[in-house]
């Protein structure tokens, strides 16, 4: 950004302009930009257009609207007046250097250009490709809104909007990416979000050097929380207006990438991950019920299998009630072993559905669970308990609301196992104290990862494990550091 | 009448919790849950020790050995945590980050294991317990210390904080 102080004006002869647009984006080589040239009270007018990224309806009703300027006009002195009072559109605004113009013509928008003028108008027509909001895929509700964010940042923003009519609701635009020159909002509450997190991020933001965000919201997190090989997710993502709308009104600031369908939230802990909108949905009761099962869930995926293989290599430990534990039959191969390729054949499965389609998936998944599952055990790869609580575990990942904590957890689960295997007791304890401290000890934003859990808050720990009733619920998170405490004013 | 309810519901005042409140609740919370953890660490025989150990010399009855005992052990060493807690206020609060809570986790488990010894009959000394129940006690006592001491130093620094942007409201709020 700050090699771009050469501006360059507009030239009052078209020719100029039109070489300085042949030789800087290419027109006539670019097949997607292109130039209408039309003559209005004896001057020459050029229409600059992308044309994948403009509307042809609205250009078409323009250029008829400039046209007709010489049947009804006479006062060729006042041209430009003229024409920009005939430009029927409602976003118009002058421009006076082909730098800006470049990078608007390239966003969509049409550059009109006067012979003898120095200035210039762009006009809004922009109409980019895309998809109808949605319901997203990866957070679905039994009953509630069902739009979701598509990957145009107006309609994104415009679907926030309308959930939040509030006049201090801000959406800060900025761009980002030397070459990609990306549109990123800040939306945050402006007497709500703490200003020193909008401050953070912005810098943060401004700071960014890198090419282009074509994976958009990723590229931005990675930037953001500075995350290195710490597997685990330092900000959620939502795909909802409903839940991207509610931690606004909690405080939190939220960051939107066009292209991207998805909005980050900021600032994350781990327990931001382990709700769900479905909560939400339904009475605080069965919100609640509908936690605690998924808390269940979460766990089970971390610690069923490292506890399970504990158990198999030292039997000894389990009380007299539950000696019926572990591989009654002779296993032909360590139970570690088949823990591993039982999961990793998991995770082919996992990885495999993503990109396979539908139709192949159905089969894929026939032949996983049915054949390997059968066959395996009955060739004596596996033993049956292995599958059981492999699966179990799975299924528990499958449960965590949030993707990408499914995954981390999957790692640390895998982790966990192996020092099972080399350390027994020891290691399990040891390794899940390192775990939790380490969980601990990450701070994303400023925030500390496991609050409220450690450093333990009491009021926030009882909104984790109770889903309070809206009526009930009246303060904001603190961790938000809002500035106004209170949901509700009194 | 259930209207009525909802009104009550959320008509309720919720006064912020002072500092000190908030200390003794993390530190029965947190006698309470690792303690938990650590009966469920008894019933797995992780550790030979459960919490049912604080109950034994003074308690006469054979309670104190089953379910029962280990419960109202539990919920005792949530009270004594609350003390536990409040040490920590009054003499490391002001110490940010969490080493101060594993540290002082661990110089809880070598005030029980080696100073207060003498008090439990049925522990034995360091040099007699398994591999195995040292290391289960150490973790759980670090992470109970940093549960305790890293929640209230956090909370400290979160008043200070607090204290120090709302002594210039005006700037702020006129922004």
């Amino acid at each position: 950004m700050p090699t771009k102080t050469n501006n360059i004006p507009i030239f009052e002869k078209l020719v100029d302009n039109e070489k300085f647009f042949r030789e800087k984006i290419g027109i006539g080589t670019s097949f997607d930009l292109g130039v209408r040239k039309v003559h209005v009270l004896n001057r020459e007018v050029h229409i600059y257009y992308c044309n994948g990224l403009c509307d042809t309806q609205y250009l078409m009703e323009l250029l008829k609207q400039i046209v007709r300027i010489n049947d009804n006009e006479r006062q060729t002195e006042r041209a430009k007046q003229i024409i920009e009072n005939r430009l029927v559109h409602q976003q118009v605004s002058p421009v006076t250097n082909l730098d800006e113009a470049v990078d608007k013509l390239l966003s969509g928008l049409i550059v009109i250009l006067i012979e003898g003028e120095s200035t210039g108008f762009v006009v809004d027509v922009r109409s980019y490709p895309g998809r109808q909001p949605e319901e997203p895929d990866t957070e679905k509700v039994v009953r509630g809104a069902r739009d979701g964010y598509v990957e145009n940042i107006i309609v994104n923003t415009a679907l926030t909007r309308r959930r939040i009519r509030d006049e201090r609701l801000r959406f800060e635009i900025l761009q980002v990416g030397e070459r990609s020159k990306t549109d990123v909002c800040i939306a945050y509450i402006k007497d709500v979000a703490d200003p020193g997190l909008v401050e953070l991020v912005k810098q943060e933001l401004q700071q960014m050097s890198v090419d282009g965000l074509t994976m958009g919201d990723k590229t931005i997190e990675e930037f953001l929380v500075k995350q290195g090989y710490n597997p685990y997710p330092l900000v959620r993502y939502t795909e909802r207006p409903d839940v991207a709308a509610t931690h606004l009104l909690e405080g939190h600031v939220l960051i939107m990438v066009d292209t991207s369908p998805s909005v980050i939230i900021t600032p994350t802990t781990f327990f931001h991950h382990v709700q769900h909108a479905e909560e939400y949905r339904q009475s605080p009761a069965v919100g609640t019920f509908v936690r605690w099962v998924r808390f269940l869930g979460i766990l089970t995926s971390l610690f069923l299998l490292p506890l399970w293989v504990l158990f198999v290599l030292e039997p000894s430990l389990l009380p007299d009630s539950w000696a019926f534990i572990g591989p009654n039959k002779h296993t032909n191969i360590p139970v570690f072993i088949q823990v591993l390729l039982a999961d990793f054949g998991i995770e082919f499965l996992r990885m495999a559905a993503i990109h396979t389609p539908t139709p192949l998936s159905t089969a894929m998944g026939l032949i996983a669970a049915v054949l390997i599952g059968e066959i395996a055990i009955e060739v004596g790869l596996f033993v049956p308990e292995v599958i059981l609580y492999v699966s179990v575990s799975a299924i528990g990942s499958f449960a965590t609301p949030s993707y990408e904590l499914s995954i981390a957890n999957k790692i640390s689960r895998l982790i966990l196992v192996i020092l099972v295997e080399m350390f027994k007791v020891p290691g399990l304890v040891i390794g899940t104290t390192v775990y939790l401290l380490w969980l601990a000890h990450i701070r994303s934003l400023n925030t500390p990862y496991l609050w409220p859990f450690i450093p333990f808050n009491p009021a926030a720990f009882m909104q984790i494990i109770v889903r309070r009733s809206v009526a009930g619920a009246k303060v904001r998170p603190s961790i938000v550091h809002p500035q106004n405490q209170r949901k509700q004013p009194s | 009448m259930a209207e009525n309810q909802e009104q009550l519901e959320q008509n309720k005042k919720e006064r912020p919790m002072s500092l000190l409140l908030k200390t003794v609740i993390t530190g029965f919370v947190g006698g309470v849950f690792w303690s938990l953890i650590g009966y469920l660490a008894y019933f797995f025989h992780f550790s030979e020790i459960s919490p049912n150990m604080i109950l034994i010399p003074w308690v006469a009855g054979d309670w104190k050995y089953g379910k029962l005992g280990n419960y109202i052990a539990i919920l005792l060493i949530g009270l004594l945590s609350i003390l536990v807690a409040l040490i920590y206020y009054a003499a490391l609060r002001r110490i940010k980050g969490m080493w101060a809570g594993i540290l002082y986790g661990v110089a809880w488990w070598l005030l029980v294991f080696y100073v207060l010894n003498p008090l439990f009959p049925n522990l034995e000394t360091v040099s007699h317990l398994q591999r195995n129940t040292i290391i289960t006690t150490l973790c759980l006592y670090i992470l109970y210390g940093v549960f305790i001491g890293y929640s209230i130093s956090f909370e400290t620094e979160e008043m200070n904080r607090q204290t120090q942007s709302t002594s210039t409201p005006s700037t702020s709020s006129n922004k």
